[in-house]
């Protein structure tokens, strides 16, 4: 019985799965291919002169080597922090709420716009800037540049550290260190010599998930970095809004993606799959050796403590900043910034609203569908639907947007100033997440359930609907959850999409700032930050709801 | 509806595995399940006895030969255009779907009339014995309920063929025996024909109407459970249903009515032989623990042993005797209260000649 064969006996699942790879070529291939065509190809013919005349630029190789270096900084103080909590959530001997308490915090930065911080930055450091100007009495202090620019993103993506490194943590069984105290070793010496060598893998892990996070990040330089900073996605940025030059933005774009690249198969297929924790069978029981000295406890708790406070400061300036007339000069109370956004900027939330709205339902359901067909089909090609369907996940914002800007702007296939194009942006980029809750789920499904509704009868396509469907509803809400949740808060490719048509609220807080109207872009911060808690609370809602009896729980709405 | 036969035809199926590269899960299988048959695949795992069952099913697709139910070959139909009823090891029950809505699955995948579906599912839960349960969800119930309904999903739906793969595996001892009973009870009823997978060889014995038992992905022998106990047709199918002693032996005189055999140095024979064995001839004998003879003094037949062990068992006593380079086991039910041979005593085993059977591969 050939494959062919088989498929033929089951129209729908082909006709499915062209109709993915059609997408997939589409959104996916297309662009990257009129990208990469645009910085490689002259006159129809091959060349290198375009990229290697970009890295004779001093400019753009500032920012090449600016990029790397951010990036390394940011990986190395974000694992850093990242193990901090871990580490103190693992083995802090903290209460459950704690518990809760500590996630919060480091989730907060995770689901906000990603300016958020960067504004609250130079809320407080900038010219007028609470600290360095009232606090301190600073004249001339720079708020612009590496130093701020390393801290706010350090601030924003720790948490992917802690959530990459407290599940390594947490499964280093006790007894192993229990083991090491009974041959002697102090607690310091036991950590370095046990805890932190069984961990390396999730450091180096956590290390590359920041490092691209940090390489692909648009709006925290765009903001925070200066001029004396430039770095490659900002840089490609002003290429092409500035110099409308699409070829320069095409090569910046190129430059950018082979360290992204690199990192996303280094992250994925190297280190992802080393771990040293898998090896354990059962746990030991709960050590019955503290592992962490009493002071140390203290100063871990202490260490998360101000990390919380600091992220709760800047929330909360965030907060009072969006409802004071004039941050740093006026402070009285007032509405009017939000009477501004719900007048002014009334079409970019409706178009914001509109298109997250769109693409959650075409998200959430691309995403089922694909992970579907990996998991659980025998369709050919099903391995590289998969990868293809991560590119746009992997890459930078940066690149794909200028990538669908080159693709979409002409014939034959002319989106650019639809809302298409930015909802298909969005499904591409961030369904990724629904997949892999898909699959993950999936895998947990004893296929004989669906033989069991084969042999009553059931085609495929009513196995599909009445079985499978509704067993992996929630890693459709997850998904939906997750493109709902980064249409709103997204930016970096899609600044490069919008139009007077269609503008999205992330544009207009960029807008505010560089206009230095910054209690409305405090303001439209405000509100995104209240949508998206309302949607997590909503999903999480709708996962308890259609979590199937005896099935396992679908928990992270955000884990990518 | 009149129940039918299914017909597998030189079944293969082949699988790419990681070390020894293509090997046969099932190799050649042909088999005939009669009309309103309960027959019972038996083997160890891995004897490819599973994946037959799921090449009838219509999960899996054979890559040579056919598979024919009730005369029209369904090799080339999906499991969905078979008209089977399938009953798993893990159930398979919709944990999404209360017991109602398991059960009445099928009949909704049919288009059925919502007054028919009611009516049948409350009717066939009665039969399993689960009325009442309609309202309840999967993972409220126990094992063995849950086994119940996965029956009760499977009949529902009329199938023309019952097939069973290991679903009592998972239930506990007690359970175990009374599920089968109720199965096989269920099928009289209904009249369907059943094949049922299992490598438990007393659930085999109590549940058929025959048994095919499946070594290294081909049916190495089929027939009664006593056909097989008495007449074993290998050593390993001896060795797989009951326990038996495997001893070498040498053909010592061929007559139409009885054969001759010499085991270490003692006379022995039986009625019971091969064709075409010829004097010299080395074979093996099977003789099962419980037909032996255990005699307390040697009296000049038989063989003689010394006892090595002995393990009393309540209902049984278990012995195990030396015998020049062989232990041979024997089981005495009934034991006596006195007079019971103890180890390192010299006993005679008597061997009835019934009780012989010869198997024709020499020792290796």
């Amino acid at each position: 019985m050939t494959a062919a064969r088989r498929i033929a006996r089951d129209p729908a699942l082909l006709l499915t799965a062209l109709g993915l790879w059609v997408l997939l070529g589409l959104f996916v291939l297309f662009p990257l291919t009129r990208l990469l065509q645009r910085a490689f190809v002259e006159d129809g013919r091959f060349t290198l002169g375009n990229v290697l005349a970009t890295l004779g630029d001093s400019n753009h190789r500032r920012a090449f080597v600016n990029s790397l270096l951010l990036a390394a900084l940011v990986g190395l103080c974000g694992t850093a922090l990242g193990l901090l909590f871990a580490y103190t959530a693992a083995r802090g001997g903290l209460g459950r709420r704690w518990l809760a308490a500590l996630d919060a915090v480091a989730l907060l930065p995770l689901i906000s716009p990603p300016f958020t911080t960067a504004i609250t930055m130079i809320f407080s450091f900038g010219p007028r800037g609470l600290i360095s100007y009232h606090l301190l009495g600073l004249k001339g202090f720079t708020a612009y540049g590496l130093h701020t620019t390393l801290f706010a993103e350090t601030l924003t993506y720790f948490p992917l550290a802690y959530l990459t490194l407290r599940p390594v943590l947490a499964g280093i069984d006790p007894s192993v260190e229990d083991m090491a105290f009974s041959l002697g070793g102090s607690r310091w010496r036991v950590f370095r010599t046990v805890t932190l060598p069984l961990a390396v893998p999730g450091f180096a892990n956590a290390f590359l998930l920041l490092f691209a996070a940090s390489l692909a990040d648009f709006a925290t330089p765009l903001i925070l970095a200066g001029n004396s900073f430039p770095v490659l996605p900002t840089q490609a940025y002003l290429q092409i809004t500035g110099l409308l030059d699409f070829k320069g933005g095409a090569v910046l774009s190129f430059v950018l993606l082979v360290p992204a690249a690199a990192v996303y198969l280094l992250q994925r297929y190297w280190v992802g799959r080393r771990s040293y924790v898998t090896v354990t069978g059962k746990a030991g029981p709960a050590s019955q050796i503290r592992s962490v000295a009493p002071w140390a406890r203290a100063a871990l708790i202490a260490g998360c403590a101000l990390v919380a406070l600091v992220i709760a400061y800047l929330y909360s300036l965030l907060v009072y900043a969006s409802a004071v007339v004039a941050f740093g000069a006026n402070h009285a109370w007032t509405w009017r910034h939000y009477h501004v956004i719900f007048t002014e900027g009334l079409k970019a939330i409706e178009d914001t609203l509109i298109i997250a709205g769109a693409g959650m339902p075409l998200g959430g359901l691309y995403g089922v569908l694909v992970g579907y067909l990996v998991a659980r089909t025998a369709v050919p090609g099903r391995q590289a639907m998969e990868m293809v369907s991560m590119i746009n996940y992997a890459l930078p914002g940066t690149i794909v947007g200028i990538a669908y800007l080159i693709a979409f702007n002409d014939p034959p296939i002319e989106l650019t100033g639809t809302a298409l194009i930015i909802i298909a942006c969005y499904v591409f980029r961030y369904s990724p997440t629904g997949i892999r809750a898909t699959v993950a789920l999936l895998q947990q499904i004893d296929p004989s359930i669906e033989e069991a509704s084969r042999s009553l009868g059931a085609r495929s396509g009513t196995t599909f609907r009445r079985v499978t469907l509704p067993l992996i509803m929630p890693a459709f809400f997850a998904g939906l959850g997750v493109v709902f949740i980064r249409s709103m808060t997204a930016i970096s490719a899609t600044i490069f999409l919008v139009s007077i048509n269609w503008t999205l609220i992330t544009v207009r807080i960029l807008e505010n700032m560089t206009e230095l109207s910054l209690g409305p872009a405090a303001a439209f911060s405000v509100l995104v930050v209240a949508i998206v808690f309302a949607m997590i609370l909503a999903v999480s809602a709708a996962l308890r709801r259609f979590r199937a009896p005896g099935t396992v729980a679908v928990t992270s709405v955000l884990g990518g | 509806m009149q129940p039918v036969g299914i017909r597998l035809q030189g079944v293969s199926k082949r699988f790419e595995h990681r070390v020894k590269g293509e090997v046969y899960a099932v190799r050649e299988v042909s088999l005939d399940v009669r009309p309103g048959e309960l027959l019972t695949l038996l083997g160890p795992s891995g004897c490819g006895k599973t994946t037959t069952l799921r090449m009838v099913a219509g999960f899996q697709q054979p890559d040579a030969g056919r598979i024919l139910i009730g005369g029209q070959d369904v090799t080339d139909l999906m499991a969905n255009q078979r008209n089977i009823g399938f009953v798993f090891q893990n159930y398979a029950l919709f944990p999404h779907l209360s017991v109602h809505e398991n059960v009445a699955y099928g009949l909704r995948v049919q288009k059925q009339p919502e007054a028919d579906i009611a009516r049948a599912v409350g009717e066939v839960l009665a039969l399993v014995g689960l009325e009442g349960y309609g309202g309840q969800m999967p993972n409220q119930l126990s094992g063995g309920e849950q086994q119940r309904v996965a029956l009760a999903r499977a009949i529902v739906i009329r199938p023309r063929v019952l097939l069973f793969d290991e679903p009592l595996s998972n239930l506990d001892a007690r359970l175990r025996v009374q599920m089968r009973g109720e199965i096989q009870r269920l099928q009289k009823a209904l009249g369907i024909t059943a094949v049922y997978v299992t490598h438990d060889q007393e659930e085999a014995m109590a549940i058929s109407d025959r048994i095919a038992v499946m070594n290294q992905g081909v049916i190495v022998q089929d027939g009664t459970a006593e056909t097989l106990y008495r007449s074993p047709g290998s050593e390993f199918v001896a060795q797989f249903i009951g326990r038996t002693n495997l001893l070498a032996a040498r053909v010592v005189g061929v007559s139409p009515s009885r054969v001759d055999l010499e085991v270490q140095g003692r006379p022995l024979w039986t009625p019971h032989a091969p064709p075409d064995l010829k004097a010299g001839q080395a074979v093996r004998l099977v003789v099962r623990p419980e037909t032996i003879e255990l005699r307390p003094v040697f009296t000049g037949d038989g063989l003689q042993g010394t006892v090595t062990s002995r393990v009393f068992l309540g209902e049984k006593v278990e012995y195990q005797v030396q015998v020049g380079l062989d232990v041979i086991q024997v089981t005495d039910y009934n034991p006596n209260d006195t007079g019971a041979p103890q180890p390192g005593e010299t006993v005679t085993l008597g061997v009835p000649p019934d009780a012989v059977r010869v198997l024709r591969e020499g020792p290796e």
